[in-house]
Formats: structure tokens, C-alpha cells, sequence
């Protein structure tokens, strides 16, 4: 990439417009997010083309992990900015493969394309622990990279499942 | 030998206050060494392992709650005039209201001393008077377990049963020996009427050998039949076996197998290591430490249930008590959720508060619609496992898994009809009394003359059987 595409690139990024609707607003205030890191995972994603994207075209969807959370924005092209569709969260980690690798050809291949590999991603078994309790969650994986999204709709499962272990603990 | 730290107890010969030191001898276990001028040196084994008594004591980190109200004036100090007195420091979580003091099983064993003699019950009033205590001392919501002697020999159990609700008590849980609920259907349903939230059964082993050496007699047919009206019923049960050694030690992995097939109606199995009250066992051999105990159960849970599962009963001090809260995944196999090595969540939740939660909601009969105990063992998912009255969400990983059939969804069924907590308090003896444990007791009796005495001091007995309180207010 030559100097003056990348000048623009980033200033694009830098100057990036992303909506926020009310009822997304509240939605990360529930889920206990910042408007700002949604920004920040989206900003990022477009800047390192590290996301999935729908097969259509019309979503993206981006993560952002540290050592205690892994977040989530869901969002689509607007205007020749971004809105943001959903955003979400979750504690747990993934660590890998249930059962040490993917069976690339019994998964069911997901909507979405790794943007990075160019590739198509699947739906696979994913071992994911917290709390000392480690056990398959379904995922959305790149099978070249190896990348692990979580859809969102297993937002609800993980969730309980984290709150249920944090009762039990201490 | 390194000091752990100064106590104060009590001699066992005359129940004077004493002080000792509680120590790590050189071969890595905890003692206590106290001393009486007139009656010599006593020396109690603690823990076997001071690692072990160590990381039991980093893990808990509590607040506590002050009882609500305390005795106006005591004289002799704790343990002496107890009732709760002004150095009593916290709330109660459990109250224990005896109703008789006559019992019909005659064990060799009995903290209590029961027998079937002619002693007087308490009459209604006085009950009502024992339920006012639980309401004047303790802290919403208010948990009471009736006790005794055995509670099924009085006719009148379900209207006490009853009062107790009238009077607004937030749980009410029944210690029995199971036996006249096996057979007296009719008495069972008036229990229930009356509005019984949990059985607390006591069970010590899966073989009618246990039963026949405390007892002489074969229970282990009355206990099933216990369990299965309480299914019936839907009413949950917590099996509580005394623990001792050349006792019922080698069945505990059993009695946990036990439970774990018959979730959810069992919701736990509460051990009780023998200590030296009462009409006890005449040596130390008997005892066991929770350390033994918990070993004996990685044992014979071939290492499924870990001692590294168990982390610090919500109670006293770290070493009251050990819990493990495991889910069932399937006969004999378990799902352990807690762990010491992982150290402690600094919660800002008060104990009583905390533990009056887990026995309400852990320990509360089961929907009869909600129990699967009959699945237990299936391991099935989706469409082949009984669904409860929740149901998890469809898109649940073991619904689209192509490689394995459980993940974070049946982990969420699981929590809700398979589950199983294992716990054992170390009740305190004339041994290895600890005033410092007593003042933060949260386990109270509740005496005929109105006041709250916590359970280990209530039960206390010399080595020649005179009682610190039992005997005084009983007779």
C-alpha cells in the first residue's frame, strides 16, 4: 500500500462517523458497555480488516478481547459512515477447538465471511471456561485463521451461564 | 512448631475458661494445646495439614451482620451466660427450635442424649414463645429448623409446623429420622398442609450395617421411602449423615452417590463428623477432621469430587465448615463449580444473609412437575431430556453441535434440576472449643425460657457428660 492510500485510509478511519441509535444506547447500557469501546472495536476492525462480514454485504461484526472481556459490536454501512446494530459482551474465554480441532467438513457453514482470509466462516464447537468450568459453545469460526466470534444468538446461554458460576463462587 | 494463635477455651474435665495455643507442630499439623491447673494439659488435633487449614482461611472473606437484638446484661461472660449476649457478633442464619426431647431410635450415639423417657414437650405457648425469640433476635428473613429429640412423635407437629407460618417465619425445615413419615402416609400430608419447606433427614450410609451399629435396626428401606414421598410431594430433602471413624467413613462416596441419583429431590448432603457430646463415643478415635473427611470423598468419588472443590462453609470461622456445590451430570458424575485454588470473590454479602439464601432457595422443595430424577443418568439433550418449567433458549450450543452433545445451555439445565451441594460443619467439643468461633456462631438454639444459645455451645458437654447448657434448661 503505497503512503498516500494509507494517509487516506487512516484519515477515513480518524474521521469515521458511527451512529448510535437510542435504543442501541440503552441496549449497551444494559450490557454494560461504552458507546466509546464500540467505537474503538469498530474503528479498529476497519482499520485491520479483522471482522467477519455478512454474506450480503450488509453486516459486519467485530470483537475486541482483554484479559476479563471479550466485546462485541454488530454494525452495518450508513451513509458512508457506520451504525451500530448491536453490541455485547462476554467474560468467559475461548480457548480452542472442543475436541482439539474443527471438523471443517461435518460443521455447517455460517453466514459470514472472514474478511481477513477472504473465506467463508463455520459454526463449530468451541470449549470456553470461566470460572474453572470449561465446556462447548457453539461459535462462528474461521477455518484458516482460526478466529472464534460468538453470535449473538448465544448471547443469552453465555450469559446465564456466567452469572449462574458467579453465584455459586466466593 | 509455629503459632497460629492464642485461644480461649475450655477445660474438659471442669468446663472452666481456659486459654491454649493453636499451633503448626513440625510435622505440618494443627493442634491446640491448653492447659487447666487442676486438670493438666489437653492436646486436640485440628487439621492435618496446615497448607490446607491455611488456604481455608485466606479464601474466606466475609461481612457480617449483628443479631438484632442482644441480653440486656450478662455477668460471667461468653461462654457463660449466653443468650445472645453483647459479645456475640453475628446474625443468625439458621435457628433451631427443639420440640421434644424423646426420641425413639435409641442410637449409641446422640449429641442430644435423647431417649424415650417420659420428659415433658414443651406446650403450644411455650413454642409460640421459642418462635417470638427467633422473630426478636434474628434478622428477615428468618429461617428455623425444628428439631428435637425426634419432632414426628408429637401428634401436634403439623399445627406447630403451622404456627410457625401464622407467626410469618420465612422457612421452616423438619430434622427427622424419617421413620414415622415412612410409614404414616396421612401424618406426611398433614406436614405438608401444614406448609414444610424441607426435610432434613438424617442418613448416615447406604447399608443397613451403618444403621444396625448406631441404631439395631435396618433403616436404609425407611430412608428411600422417605425420599420418594418427598418426590411425590415435592418436597426437597438434605441427607445429613454423621460421619465417624470405624463408623460409616467408607461410605461416603456412596451416600454422595446416592444423593446424585436421586436429584433434585436430594438437594444436599450435609456431613456431620461425630464430636464428643453427648452420648458419644467414648475415645478420640472416632473423630475425623473435615480435612479426613474430604480426602475419604476424593477417594471414593474416584477424584471426581476434588478436597480442592470444597471451599469455606459461609459460617463461623474458615474452619466451621466446607462446601461443594456441584452440578450432576449423570450417575456418580459431577460438574463442580467451586474451588478453593481459585480464591475468593471479596462479596460484600453477609453471611447469614448469604447462607438464610442458600437454604431457602438451595434447599426448598422441588415443583413435582420440575423433578427428573428418573432422567438422571440419560445425559440426553434437546428434545430427549424432560423439559423443566423454564425452558433455555433453542439456540442452545448442544441443539447445533455437530461434534458434542452438551455445552453452556445443558450447563443451564443442569443448574436448575441437578443440582447437588455437599457440605460438612465441624461441630465444636469440650476438645477443640473455641470461644473465638462461638462469639461468630450463626447456627442458634432457641431454649424454652426465651433465649438464643449457638448450637456448639448449646450442645456442649464436659468429658464426664455434664452439659454447659442442655440439662440446665431442659429439665
Amino acid at each position: 500500500m503505497d503512503i498516500k492510500k494509507l494517509i487516506s485510509k487512516i484519515s477515513k478511519v480518524y474521521s469515521m462517523d458511527i451512529k448510535i441509535s437510542e435504543e442501541v444506547a440503552n441496549l449497551l447500557k444494559d450490557n454494560g458497555l461504552k458507546a466509546e469501546e464500540m467505537e474503538k472495536v469498530i474503528k479498529d476492525a476497519e482499520e485491520s480488516g479483522k471482522k467477519l462480514e455478512s454474506k450480503d454485504g450488509s453486516k459486519c461484526l467485530a470483537k475486541a478481547e482483554d484479559d476479563n472481556l471479550t466485546c462485541y459490536a454488530l454494525y452495518s454501512a450508513s451513509n458512508g459512515g457506520f451504525s451500530l446494530d448491536s453490541g455485547y459482551a462476554h467474560k468467559m474465554k475461548m480457548v480452542g477447538p472442543t475436541g482439539g480441532e474443527f471438523n471443517v467438513e461435518a460443521a455447517d457453514e455460517a453466514d459470514w465471511i472472514c474478511k481477513k482470509c477472504n473465506e467463508n466462516a463455520i459454526e463449530a464447537n468451541v470449549d470456553m471456561t470461566y470460572l474453572g468450568v470449561t465446556r462447548p459453545g457453539n461459535a462462528i469460526v474461521c477455518p484458516k485463521c482460526g478466529d472464534m466470534y460468538l453470535g449473538e444468538d448465544m448471547v443469552p446461554t453465555i450469559k446465564g451461564a456466567e452469572g449462574i458460576l458467579e453465584e455459586k463462587r466466593g | 512448631m509455629e503459632q497460629i494463635e492464642k485461644i480461649s477455651s475450655l477445660c474438659p474435665e471442669c468446663l472452666r475458661n481456659i486459654s491454649g495455643v493453636k499451633y503448626a507442630s513440625d510435622d505440618g499439623k494443627v493442634y491446640i494445646d491448653k492447659e487447666c491447673e487442676d486438670h493438666g494439659v489437653f492436646t486436640t488435633l485440628i487439621s492435618k495439614d496446615v497448607n490446607h487449614y491455611h488456604q481455608m482461611e485466606n479464601f474466606f472473606e466475609v461481612d457480617r451482620a449483628s443479631p438484632k437484638n442482644h441480653l440486656g446484661v450478662t455477668e460471667k461472660g461468653c461462654p457463660l451466660d449466653c443468650g445472645l449476649c453483647p459479645s456475640h457478633k453475628q446474625d443468625t442464619c439458621l435457628a433451631v427450635v427443639e420440640v421434644t426431647d424423646r426420641c425413639d431410635m435409641g442410637c449409641t450415639y446422640c449429641f442430644a442424649s435423647s431417649l424415650m423417657d417420659d420428659s415433658k414437650d414443651p406446650d403450644m405457648a411455650t413454642i409460640r414463645k421459642m418462635f417470638e425469640t427467633v422473630k426478636y433476635y434474628s434478622n428477615d428473613p428468618t429461617c428455623v429448623q425444628i428439631s428435637g429429640g425426634e419432632p414426628t412423635l408429637r401428634e401436634d407437629l403439623p399445627e406447630i409446623i403451622k404456627m410457625g407460618r401464622d407467626l410469618g417465619l420465612t422457612h421452616i425445615e423438619l430434622n427427622t429420622n424419617g421413620v414415622r413419615i415412612a410409614q404414616d402416609q396421612e401424618y406426611f400430608d398433614r406436614i405438608i398442609d401444614a406448609g414444610i419447606d424441607a426435610l432434613y433427614l438424617g442418613f448416615d450410609g447406604v447399608s443397613d450395617d451403618v444403621y444396625m451399629k448406631r441404631t439395631g435396626k435396618n433403616l436404609f428401606e425407611v430412608k428411600s421411602e422417605v425420599i420418594n414421598k418427598c418426590r411425590t410431594a415435592g418436597i426437597g430433602v438434605v441427607l445429613v449423615p454423621l460421619v465417624a471413624n470405624n463408623y460409616n467413613l467408607h461410605e461416603v462416596g456412596n451416600i454422595i452417590k446416592f444423593a446424585s441419583n436421586n436429584v433434585p429431590t436430594v438437594r444436599g448432603v450435609h456431613f456431620q463428623p461425630v464430636f464428643l457430646s453427648g452420648r458419644s463415643p467414648a475415645d478420640q478415635e472416632a473423630k475425623i477432621t473435615i480435612l479426613d473427611l474430604l480426602e475419604n470423598i476424593e477417594e471414593q468419588t474416584n477424584g471426581q469430587l476434588k478436597v480442592e472443590h470444597f471451599t469455606p462453609a459461609l459460617m463461623a470461622t474458615a474452619q466451621c465448615g466446607a462446601t461443594c456445590m456441584t452440578l450432576v451430570e449423570g450417575e456418580g458424575e459431577f460438574l463442580p463449580l467451586t474451588n478453593i485454588e481459585q480464591g475468593s470473590l471479596n462479596t460484600s454479602t453477609d453471611v447469614a444473609s448469604k447462607t438464610k439464601k442458600s437454604i431457602m432457595g438451595r434447599w426448598k422443595g422441588s415443583s413435582k412437575n420440575e423433578d427428573n430424577s428418573e432422567a438422571v443418568g440419560s445425559n440426553k439433550c434437546c428434545g430427549n431430556t424432560p423439559l423443566t418449567t423454564v425452558t433455555v433458549p433453542q439456540e442452545s450450543s448442544c441443539c447445533r453441535s455437530t461434534t458434542k452433545s452438551n455445552g453452556w445451555a445443558e450447563f443451564i439445565e443442569m443448574s436448575k434440576n441437578r443440582y447437588l451441594t455437599i457440605s460438612t460443619m465441624a461441630f465444636q467439643d469440650v476438645w477443640s472449643y473455641e470461644k473465638g468461633r462461638i462469639e461468630n456462631c450463626c447456627i442458634h438454639v432457641v431454649t424454652k425460657d426465651g433465649k438464643f444459645v449457638p448450637f456448639c455451645n448449646y450442645n456442649l458437654s464436659s468429658c464426664n457428660g455434664e452439659y454447659l447448657y442442655r440439662d440446665q434448661i431442659t429439665t
